[in-house]
């Protein structure tokens, strides 16, 4: 029929493109409204696979919603990880503790809240929380962290608009026993000092602003320190500050290898749980934050530095007839023998004279390229965020390089000496100390040679030789092989050295032979004792103590005694040989 | 046509179906959600225990208490240095009493013991050579 044609013609373009796309050319009405139903089918099989969709990713995601609701309400104060010890002892944790509050808005009598508050709150100011109480804000704190009982207590009393939040609560339960090491926290849980602040700056500061540190969940902290180890030293440093009447005690025990602090005291220290006490300026890390001129003990790297230079040997003697002068200064011994001595008897006789001209010998560059080399120069970081510059004479000359020969004129922090003898004594790598737990592989890969092998086993001898005939023979407790050198600085007073006050030091390296730990004592301004015979030089205060604390750490670090060793110069130089 | 109404049938029956699995699937979420909530908190309030325990315990473990305490109540020493001792200085085991592969050993045993002199520990250990 060639008459229908031209209607097909008239239907309006857009409908003739549906038609085409959905049922193609001249379909008719019944395929029409099959293919509809099979449109409404597949919209319903959308919908549906879209709802299925959304059930998988619920069941996937969880219901996020609870979790925030449960938070809402408590953990105002956010939570910490726990910090451990190497052992797994713990040092801080949090603990949940209600804090009161009131919402002033819904007191009806301010008076009777008062009265009845403070009786069970008596530490409450009075006043002050009647002022809050009156105020017409809809929120204030009335006391953080109140016991379980005085929660208690106050649910008791039935008062409107008085409520509790519990809050994360820092408590550190070994008291002041490593006070310095992790610092403290203030009262919104915020690290303010030690590893607690270390926390902070390395993330959990951020998390804590994104609102995730709210869960106990956190990983622990595991830190170098032993808190055995840190109590025996502590203990003694009380001790031996008692018996000397110091006015500050430190010690320090260190793995040479791993560069990990197992124990550190700084006395008179502080209780972290009363962040008060950390404000008085006589509690701060000597360790870490103050720096000393270290006296005879910054002679082992100047000895290390001229047997490593190679032109100087065991063998080589220097003149100690006559003080050295230089300029109008000059220098003396103070176990002076007026003689030629050979290097291990500068060590043990401990001479300003022999270590002064070794280092003269050298030349004012290698000594300060050494000391550099050795980190002496430069501020050393820690994860303690304390730390102190090393004081270094504005015009390093010769004169310098004579008094610091002998460990005066350069004050570095006591932690920093101890990080360079340790080089010194661990075959010759510098490991940077931690307060961390590391592995030996990780305390390898960080290591940095800086003495010939050679050269440390040297110094252990000398060490080891000091111990056994030297000043530091008080500390040679027997079955460690201990090796040790003493250190007495003169206290600088008025811009002038001192005769009376002294800085007594004392490293101690043990077993000298295999070396596995260096511990430092060290006694600010120790006066004479009982059985000192009028002295208040470090073999005479700082070595007996390490002498105490070696016998009491040594079973503790697990070092196996050896009796009936040979003596040093059999021992540790005769091996050196042989290989 | 009737494949027509049939599958409208279906369609209808299915989603009153679907609609009442939604429900109950909704309902069940959130029972469980709720259930959910109760054991989280249940699971912090006690973690919240174990912790205060903890550091409770460690307070009461620590070196400083446990010391005061073992001086006060214990007769106990610091270990000296002699009280230590290496394997290698164990002396040597002693010899069998039997030589192995006796047909009675028991026998064997009462026939050297009758002759030897009586060996007791309330004899007097011997001298350490050392």
């Amino acid at each position: 029929m060639p008459q229908s044609a031209p209607p097909v013609a008239i239907e309006h373009w857009r409908r003739r493109l549906w038609r085409n796309l959905l049922y193609g050319h001249n379909v008719d009405r019944g395929a029409k409204a099959r293919a509809r139903v099979g449109l409404a089918i597949m919209a319903f099989a959308t919908v549906y696979a879209v709802i299925a969709g959304k059930l998988v990713m619920f069941a996937v995601i969880g219901d996020s919603h609870s979790v925030r609701r449960g938070v809402g309400t408590d953990a105002v104060a956010t939570a910490r990880p726990d910090i451990l010890d190497r052992n797994g002892e713990i040092l801080a944790t949090d603990v949940k503790a209600p804090s009161l509050f009131a919402e002033p808005r819904k007191i009806i009598d301010v008076d009777e809240a008062v009265e009845l508050l403070s009786a069970v709150l008596p530490d409450l100011d009075a006043s002050e929380l009647r002022e809050r109480l009156a105020s017409k804000r809809g929120f204030v704190w009335l006391k953080r962290e109140i016991t379980a009982k005085q929660q208690q207590e106050i649910r008791h009393l039935g008062l409107p608009g008085v409520g509790f939040l519990s809050e994360n609560k820092r408590v550190y339960p070994n008291r002041s026993e490593v006070s310095h090491i992790i610092g403290h926290v203030n009262i919104d849980n915020q690290g303010i000092a030690g590893i607690e602040k270390w926390l902070d700056s390395s993330g959990l500061a951020d998390l804590h602003m994104a609102g995730f540190a709210t869960d106990r969940l956190q990983k622990p902290v595991v830190l170098a320190v032993d808190l055995r180890v840190q109590h025996v030293l502590r203990e003694e440093m009380l001790a031996a500050r008692e018996k000397y009447k110091a006015l500050a005690a430190s010690g320090l025990i260190t793995d040479v290898r791993t560069g990990e602090i197992l124990a550190m005291v700084s006395l008179p220290d502080y209780d972290p749980n009363n962040p008060r006490e950390a404000i008085d300026p006589t509690r701060i890390n000597r360790l870490t934050t103050g720096v000393y001129e270290m006296g005879s003990t910054f002679k082992a790297l100047t000895i290390a530095m001229a047997l490593d230079s190679g032109k100087i040997s065991l063998g080589s003697t220097f003149d100690a007839r006559v003080p050295l002068r230089y300029g109008r200064f000059n220098i003396h011994d103070f176990h002076a023998q007026h003689r030629v001595l050979s290097v291990p008897e500068i060590f043990t006789y401990s001479s300003n004279i022999g270590t002064a001209r070794m280092a003269l010998a050298l030349g004012v560059d290698y000594h300060k390229a050494f000391l550099r080399k050795l980190g002496q120069l430069d501020r050393l970081r820690t994860e303690l965020p304390e730390s102190a510059e090393p004081l270094l004479p504005k015009r390093w000359g010769e004169l310098n390089t004579i008094t610091i020969a002998f460990g005066h004129g350069l004050s570095v922090a006591p932690l920093q000496a101890v990080m360079g003898v340790a080089a010194l004594m661990n075959g010759g790598s510098m490991v940077p100390p931690t307060f961390l737990k590391r592995t030996p592989e990780e305390a390898a890969a960080l290591a940095r040679p800086v003495v010939k092998p050679e050269t440390s086993e040297k110094m252990r001898f000398l060490m080891r030789l000091n111990a056994e005939k030297g000043t530091a023979s008080k500390a040679d407790v027997k079955g460690y092989y201990v090796g040790g050198k003493t250190g007495t600085a003169e206290k600088v007073e008025h811009g002038h050295y001192s005769k009376t006050k002294v800085l007594t030091s004392f490293m101690a390296v043990l077993p000298a032979d295999q070396p596995r730990y260096l511990l430092l004592v060290m006694l600010d301004d120790p006066q004479t004792a009982s059985d000192t015979h009028g002295f208040t030089t470090s073999g005479w205060n700082a070595v007996p103590v390490g002498g105490n604390v070696i016998a009491r750490v040594a079973p503790l670090l697990g070092l196996e005694p050896r009796l009936d060793l040979p003596p040093a110069e059999r021992l540790i130089l005769a091996t050196k040989e042989a290989r | 046509m009737r494949i027509l109404r049939l599958l409208h049938l279906i369609m209808v029956a299915a989603l009153v179906l679907a609609a009442a699995d939604v429900y109950r699937i909704k309902f069940d979420s959130t029972r469980q959600g709720e259930h959910l909530a109760k054991l989280r908190g249940d699971v912090r309030r006690e973690r919240d225990a174990i912790g205060s325990l903890r550091a409770e315990w460690s307070e009461l473990d620590a070196p400083k208490r446990i010391q005061a305490l073992a001086q006060r109540h214990l007769p106990l020493k610091p270990i000296e240095i002699n009280q230590y001792d290496t394997l290698d200085h164990l002396p040597e085991r002693p010899l069998d009493i039997v030589p192995p592969g006796t047909a009675d050993p028991i026998g064997a045993i009462i026939e050297t013991r009758s002759d030897a002199a009586l060996l007791t520990g309330t004899i007097a250990p011997r001298p350490n050579p050392r």
